[in-house]
């Protein structure tokens, strides 16, 4: 009986509320959204219900999406911060189902160039995902405002639209080369790495433009980690076609610069750069030896996935220069009783290129 | 090989929150190559949690993807990404997503509270990742932006204990930040 009892309670305890929920009966509900004045309460939670029913792969038609919508548009008069947020949410998911949501522009426009800066950023990301290229051109000069604004997140939010927007309308969106640039020197790490994302897409057709940002750029210390493994990827591709072209130069500053960031004082950058470095074809052995001695000691973090890492790294050296990762055999043989399978895999098999039997077996 | 993969910002395939059946609670998916449809999000899912809710191991490489992960009483968390990418980038977004929801539920991680809060998770996917491209992974400033929640009672009608309570929590967060 008490079993019984206890099963029954924890039942409620684990009870999902959102779990019964019928598609019909909820899109019915928004009918309260034309309610004046809007009750912001009982509409966020309308809201979160067609969100979670989307969010678990229901689908909606067509008609049914844009029915939604269009009362969903009824919402922009309450000025209630989080039901204005899901608004955009709903915007942002229904936009690819319903027609003729080019509707809520103005509205989102407004909510963009607006004061309230809990707004602008997602109304910025939101105004993209219903946007196409002729209608980019009218809202082009709010854009170039927004990603060169002062306001983190609003500068963020246009970056990263404009590069998702990048494919669509490409003739557009590279006229923001400038704005970019000028976002590049944010003090923000994420401004930092989204100028630097569209900055690259804007350039990456033209080698001479690309080549000279690169350069610049490495000798510039950027503050943000994320936007250093990104130019350090973008400085292997530029090494790895003077390679292919024949006319790579020695001593290239590319390399050096990759070299150093081994030193750098994040961790993240530090393993890309190392990472970097293996996949290389022009890493002499000494080179090679100091990416593979950082490698090393990441063997030993307290972080599975600083080990993973660590020895997915190696095993791939393992393959190209056996001798290289001979020195770390014993962290290796470490490695081999791991409590992530997949570190333990990963060291066997790189052991199985390097070391002799008698290291595995013992 | 892979320094030669096109350097790009879209770095997130996947994240996704399980409850302790492997049920999700709540997933974004932002690679229609990887996952076209929500058949194969499921199949992922499924095969992810069985491979991951014994093992506390923090990372897992499973069908062509590397995901790392992190479980709390009832809930699993997980992030994706191509098995390419930076791992540690990967684990610097799953510890924006799972810190800012123990901040958004006071330290209660469980599924309950997250069910309760679920707009207020859902506005923290949003501004974690957009698309693919991570947005933020600093997990007070992701925070600033979500919860956006001001209390309902008037604070005439709360009652002194629960005046000091709320005041007590907003002094330890603001200690704690």
């Amino acid at each position: 009986m008490s079993s019984f009892k206890r099963d029954n309670k924890e039942e409620d305890d684990g009870g999902n509320p959102w779990q019964n929920l019928e598609k019909t009966s909820v899109l019915q509900e928004t009918r309260m959204f034309n309610e004046t004045p809007v009750n912001a309460r009982k509409c966020t939670h309308i809201l979160t219900k067609i969100l979670y029913l989307l969010n678990q792969g229901e689908v909606l038609g067509t008609r049914e999406a844009t029915e939604c919508f269009f009362a969903m548009t009824k919402l922009f008069q309450s000025k209630d911060v989080v039901m204005r947020r899901m608004v955009y949410l709903g915007i942002k998911e229904l936009s690819p189902i319903a027609d003729d949501v080019i509707i809520v522009t103005s509205s989102l426009t407004k909510d963009m160039t607006g004061k309230e800066d809990l707004y602008r950023a997602p109304a910025i990301r939101a105004l993209c995902s219903i946007t196409d290229s002729t209608m980019l051109q009218a809202v082009e000069r709010y854009m170039k405002q927004c990603i060169v604004d002062r306001n983190a997140p609003v500068s963020s939010g246009a970056l990263v639209s404009s590069l998702h927007l990048a494919s669509t309308a490409g003739e557009v969106v590279k006229r923001w080369a400038n704005e970019a640039q000028e976002a590049l020197n944010s003090d923000n790490i994420m401004v930092q790495y989204h100028g630097l994302g569209l900055l690259y897409h804007i350039r990456k057709a033209d080698r001479l433009a690309l080549t000279k940002l690169v350069y610049k750029l490495t000798h510039q210390n950027l503050r943000s980690p994320y936007a250093t493994c990104f130019l350090i990827r973008i400085a292997c591709k530029i090494m790895e076609e003077e390679d292919a072209s024949g006319n790579a130069i020695e001593e290239s500053p590319l390399f050096n610069f990759v070299e150093c960031s081994l030193r750098n004082k994040s961790e993240m950058v530090v393993y890309e750069a190392a990472h970097a470095m293996v996949n290389l074809k022009r890493t002499k052995p000494r080179e090679l030896s100091t990416a593979v001695s950082i490698l090393q000691l990441f063997c030993g973090s307290s972080k599975a996935t600083l080990r993973f890492a660590a020895v997915r790294t190696m095993n791939k050296v393992a393959m190209l220069h056996p001798p290289a990762v001979n020195v770390c055999n014993l962290d290796l043989e470490g490695l081999i009783a791991d409590s992530n399978r997949s570190v333990a895999t990963l060291a066997i098999t790189t052991l199985l290129k390097t070391g002799a039997e008698s290291s595995v077996e013992r | 090989m892979d320094a030669l993969m096109e350097p790009t910002l879209y770095t997130i395939k996947g994240m996704c929150i399980l409850d302790n059946d492997g049920n999700r609670i709540l997933a974004k998916y932002y690679d229609k190559n990887v996952f076209p449809t929500v058949k194969e999000q499921r199949a992922y899912e499924k095969n992810l949690f069985n491979k991951t809710h014994r093992a506390d191991a923090e990372i897992i490489m499973l069908d062509g993807l590397t995901c790392v992960y992190k479980s709390n009483v009832d809930l699993f968390f997980y992030v994706m990404g191509s098995t390419q990418e930076n791992e540690l980038i990967l684990l610097s977004v799953l510890n924006c997503l799972y810190d800012t929801i123990a901040m958004i539920l006071k330290k209660n991680v469980e599924k309950r509270a997250v069910l309760e809060n679920l707009d207020i998770v859902m506005l923290a996917f949003d501004e974690i990742c957009d698309g693919g491209i991570i947005l933020d992974a600093d997990p007070s400033s992701v925070m600033k932006r979500v919860d956006l929640r001001n209390d309902d009672i008037p604070i005439g009608e709360q009652t002194v204990a629960q005046v000091l309570q709320s005041a007590k929590e907003q002094l330890k967060w603001s200690l704690l930040k």
